[in-house]
């Protein structure tokens, strides 16, 4: 069908063949986040658009498996799931400050999913308790600058996957 | 002298938290202060039963909820703190498995389960409509996340056995 014009997001590797998951795309189409299965690892790999470039990433790394990545509207903020130890958490790298922002969980819950507001001034957690789910909304204003249309990208230098 | 309010109390352990996740290394550089749970929609999220696979954009929050054996989406406004509604996105006998908003609350992207196939669907707050995306080359999709603008899908797609991301110009 012609209406749609699409491409598949490339390889990272020499190797071609990799499975990718999870995609969050930033509002102004700079960024893409997924999360990539690499030697046993699931890391979340974050890419300019439409080039393809990798984006070093500060907080993640040792962290994994990481899971549901989201992206503000630069891409300035990152937010994924993460292994820390035995739990798993919620975190959000400022790019353009290098801060972490480790987002609160009820007591005994398991995040499950996220998804972080364009503007970073929200954001909702699926959790899951006692084989539940549920969603939670955050109110992140007064922690972090909006990232607003229009705003700066955030370039970051380039990191291997 | 009043007792400290809960909110105050887990801001407290996590700044205490942070704290010592620093001074150890692990996802160090913590800033200060805590999110504020949006207490009254929380309410009428867990009102509505469970709910899962968020997409905020804007004011606007999808998830899929489950209440008596049957799961559909459903649209809030975040800011009017209530659901709108979209007639024509649900059906009873398809299962909704992920789905996107984008920031204006007009685009909806969705993959459902129906008669024994999973599709990729955007429907059109304004026009009610609702439109397949074929994949190309054929494939399944799973996930599907709509950029902020609504002019492109960023959908996890299943080939060959691996899983593959496909990004999709809206026209």
């Amino acid at each position: 069908m012609g209406l749609f014009s699409r491409r598949s997001v490339g390889p990272l590797g020499p190797l071609g063949a990799e499975d990718r998951q999870d995609p969050a795309i930033s509002g102004n189409g700079r960024f893409l986040a997924s999360v990539l299965e690499q030697g046993g690892k699931a890391m979340v790999v974050l890419q300019g658009q439409p080039g393809g470039q990798t984006v070093a990433l500060r907080h993640l790394r040792g962290h994994e498996p990481h899971s549901s990545p989201s992206l503000s509207w630069n891409g300035r903020y990152i937010a994924a799931l993460v292994q820390q130890g035995p739990e798993r958490v919620a975190i959000l790298e400022d790019r353009a400050t290098g801060k972490l922002l480790r987002l609160p969980l009820p007591n005994g819950s398991q995040p499950a999913r996220l998804s972080l507001a364009p503007d970073g001034q929200r954001i909702a957690i699926e959790v899951t308790e006692g084989g539940q789910s549920r969603v939670q909304l955050f109110d992140l204003t007064g922690q972090l600058e909006p990232d607003l249309p229009g705003g700066l990208a955030v370039q970051g230098g380039p990191s291997a996957p | 002298m009043r007792a400290p309010s809960p909110v105050n109390r887990i801001s407290h352990k996590l700044g205490l938290a942070c704290s010592i996740a620093a001074s150890a290394g692990l996802l160090s550089g913590c800033m200060g202060a805590m999110p504020t749970p949006m207490a009254a929609l929380n309410r009428q999220l867990a009102m509505a039963g469970t709910n899962r696979a968020p997409s905020l954009s804007g004011r606007w929050l999808a998830v899929i909820t489950g209440r008596g054996g049957r799961d559909q989406v459903l649209l809030l406004d975040v800011a009017g703190n209530a659901p709108v509604p979209v007639p024509g996105l649900n059906r009873g006998d398809a299962q909704p498995i992920s789905v996107g908003v984008d920031a204006s609350g007009e685009r909806l992207a969705l993959v459902r389960q129906l008669e024994g196939r999973t599709e990729l669907v955007v429907y059109r707050r304004s026009l009610m409509s609702l439109q397949p995306i074929p994949m190309q080359p054929a494939g399944v999709p799973s996930q599907v996340t709509m950029r902020a603008d609504g002019k492109e899908l960023a959908v996890q797609v299943s080939r060959e056995g691996l899983w593959q991301i496909d990004l999709i110009a809206l026209p």
